[in-house]
């Protein structure tokens, strides 16, 4: 194939910038991030095992988590979705519409996230495998449809959750913490997702579109599927947003979608596509949350601790490019 | 039912102490944990919007009162959760605050509702909960501060008064949806209602000067035979600016906010002898500081007067006297060297605070 000279525009305009992002964390820093984070959490805070800190700790990682795999499907798949935290938000207010703080209509709301967050995916899918724009810019302009349709549905925070809802996610179930067994669920959902043949073909055109291509994978399905996959996820998050605020807001996960880039690339996921795993963006996401807590903890005025989080997240990006360096020679 | 919520309170608020000393590991980091309901008291504070003037003199006032209760020995440590963030982040914000082992949270809410279940969190682990700025549903959480709606109705008057009966007017307001917006919106209606003046149209200032003196160009341009612009703190200055372009501060009347550089322009059109008359209500951001008076009392254990209590689990802070032309001067002047975002404040004393306590 013949390429004509690249300018960064170029590069952006048609999408092949991201080929060059190929380097990824190894397992094993993923690994030693989350121990070393965690250590330190424990470190500082004594109360890390009390009941109430494990479920409260895992209550805020749990929708960022969700968030992650969803990304996490859509990146191993060549793609990128700037518009995860406006399907967040929309498949919430939906839901919250729709369950109107009804006990009984609790599963109907789940229903109404998920479908609410496919509907999006598949406008993304659309877009990006059918009409063949780039995800940078396609998930751009669909991230403030998806914002400006959650300020329709629902103009200013407000509404109540059913409070089974609230009340069951932050409950015990044979002593473990609801919400640490949602995060679980979030792996073991991801762990279902890699056995299907689906995901193997996400991972094929992440790879190598062409080849993929070449090997009679429906290669406009799949890349459409892998939007798909992840608007039900976002669809979870929301759900998950849901149980931890009580309440609804259009405004909602406005900072998500750089957060699940961040902790995918944290989670050992090559920007490129191919490579990589939903359940090291997991890891990606609770690290990511984690240091938030660490900073909190170790006094850093609060002034400081956006800056220190994004100094962190820069350095664990190149450390993993050093690493990737090191295995190419 | 209220009666129970102002029990429930009155409950919380005596036993504070006692559940976090009871409650050893949620609060084991902690020194108020060992020392019970005498204190050293741990202050938490989470603001989730930073990037306001009036965020700034409000925890600068926390920080100063903080510091004076700090020299007695009341207090031991101030932790800031001081950052931008959604409901979600300011959730979070919290919890860190409860993890740390708090005695009490000052809290300026994201949302009146968003967050009840982790102020839930919070109280079931003995902590007092004090809302300040924005009122919240929560009815075990003691909501300080003064009446957005009051607030409205005060400006309302004057404005009323200054424009006539039956005058025509439009309105530079905060932003559609938004509480306090709907707040003093509610206490102005009725006061334009009663006295026949006609709105023609509500303009949304996005609580920025900039906003509002393009909406006001826009206004004046659509609508050139107004008595008046309706407006408050946030545009007020804008919109004044934009009546002072089109050489209309003779003849349209303009809501006033009670901030240095609206005070400053102000000023100087008197002292250059127009007949320019204003209004500002003060929105004090020192109640953060008044509020922990109040967490200290609570602390402490005493209870709270009933009768001073609305709504179960909120203080109504009385509005201090507007500035108006009559005490323009006097005011002007004790504020000069202030830098233009500078509000007007106002930080109840401990003794004033203990008036509220039986």
């Amino acid at each position: 194939m013949t390429t004509p000279p690249q300018t960064t525009v170029g590069a952006i305009r048609d999408g092949s910038w991201q080929r060059y992002l190929t380097f990824s964390l190894s397992t094993w820093v993923t690994i030693g991030l989350l121990i070393v984070v965690t250590a330190l959490n424990v470190a500082l805070q004594p109360t890390f095992f009390t009941t109430y800190s494990l479920t409260s700790n895992f209550a805020t990682f749990a929708p960022l988590v969700f968030a992650a795999v969803a990304q996490a499907v859509v990146v191993i798949g060549g793609g990128l979705d700037l518009s995860i935290g406006s399907i967040v938000a929309l498949a919430s207010v939906v839901a919250l519409t729709v369950m109107d703080g009804e006990p009984s209509r609790v599963a109907i709301g789940v229903l109404a996230a998920i479908v609410t967050g496919v509907i999006a995916g598949a406008i993304n899918g659309f877009i990006v495998g059918v009409i063949r724009l780039q995800p940078l810019i396609a998930t751009f302009a669909t991230n403030s449809v998806f914002a400006g349709a959650a300020l329709v549905v629902l103009p200013k925070p407000g509404g109540m959750v059913p409070s089974t809802m609230t009340t069951g996610y932050r409950s015990l179930v044979i002593g473990i913490p609801v919400s640490v067994l949602i995060v679980v669920l979030a792996i073991v959902l991801y762990w279902l997702l890699s056995r299907t043949r689906l995901m193997r073909h996400i991972r094929a055109v992440g790879g190598d579109r062409s080849a993929a291509f070449a090997s009679l994978v429906p290669v406009v399905r799949v890349q459409m599927a892998s939007y798909i996959v992840a608007g039900a996820f976002a669809g979870l998050a929301a759900l998950a947003i849901l149980a931890n605020t009580g309440s609804g807001d259009p405004f909602v996960g406005s900072s998500m979608a750089l957060d699940s880039i961040a902790a995918v690339v944290l989670g050992g996921i090559a920007l490129a596509g191919g490579r990589g795993s939903g359940i090291g963006a997991v890891a990606g996401a609770i690290i990511l949350a984690m240091v938030s807590t660490v900073l909190s903890f170790m006094g850093v005025p609060t002034t400081w601790r956006q800056l220190a989080s994004g100094v962190i997240i820069v350095a664990a990006i190149a450390l993993s490019v050093v690493m990737s360096r090191k295995d190419q020679r | 039912m209220k009666k129970s919520h102002a029990l429930g309170l009155a409950a919380v608020a005596a036993s504070a102490a006692l559940i976090s000393a009871c409650s050893a590991p949620a609060t084991s980091g902690s020194p108020a944990a060992s020392s019970g309901g005498d204190g050293p008291f741990t202050i938490g504070v989470s603001n989730a919007f930073v990037a306001s003037e009036y965020r700034t003199q409000m925890i600068d006032a926390i920080e100063q009162t903080f510091d004076e209760y700090k020299a007695e020995g009341v207090v031991d440590k101030l932790v800031m959760e001081n950052a931008d963030a959604d409901v979600n982040g300011q959730i979070q914000q919290i919890r860190n605050l409860i993890n740390q082992g708090v005695d009490a949270i000052i809290v300026d809410p994201n949302s009146a509702t968003a967050l009840s279940a982790v102020f839930d969190e919070a109280i079931s682990q003995g902590i007092t909960v004090i809302a300040i700025d924005q009122a919240v549903d929560s009815p075990d959480v003691l909501n300080v501060g003064i009446s957005q709606q009051d607030l409205g109705a005060a400006s309302a008057e004057w404005f009323a008064s200054a424009v006539g009966d039956g005058a025509s007017i439009v309105t530079v307001e905060g932003a559609a949806g938004n509480p306090a917006t709907d707040a003093r919106w509610a206490g102005a209606e009725p006061v334009f209602a009663e006295h026949n003046i006609e709105v023609l149209t509500h303009g949304d200032g996005g609580w920025d000067q900039a906003t509002g003196q393009t909406v006001a160009t826009d206004l004046l341009a659509t609508y050139p035979n107004v008595d008046g612009i309706w407006t408050y703190d946030g545009m007020a200055q804008g919109v004044l600016r934009a009546v002072e372009a089109a050489d209309k501060t003779d003849s349209v009347t303009v809501g006033g906010e009670a901030r240095v550089g609206f005070l400053r322009m102000w000023t100087d059109l008197v002292d250059s002898g127009s007949d320019f008359a204003s209004v500002g209500v003060i929105n004090p951001p020192g109640t953060g500081a008044t509020a922990l008076h109040f967490a200290i009392n609570l602390l402490q254990g005493k209870e709270l007067d009933q009768s001073k209590v609305t709504d179960g689990h909120s203080i109504i802070l009385p509005l201090d006297t507007p500035v108006t032309n009559d005490n323009l001067a006097d005011t002007w002047a004790g504020v000069s060297d202030q830098a233009d975002t500078y509000v007007l404040d106002s930080i109840l004393s401990a003794d004033e605070v203990a008036q509220y306590f039986q």
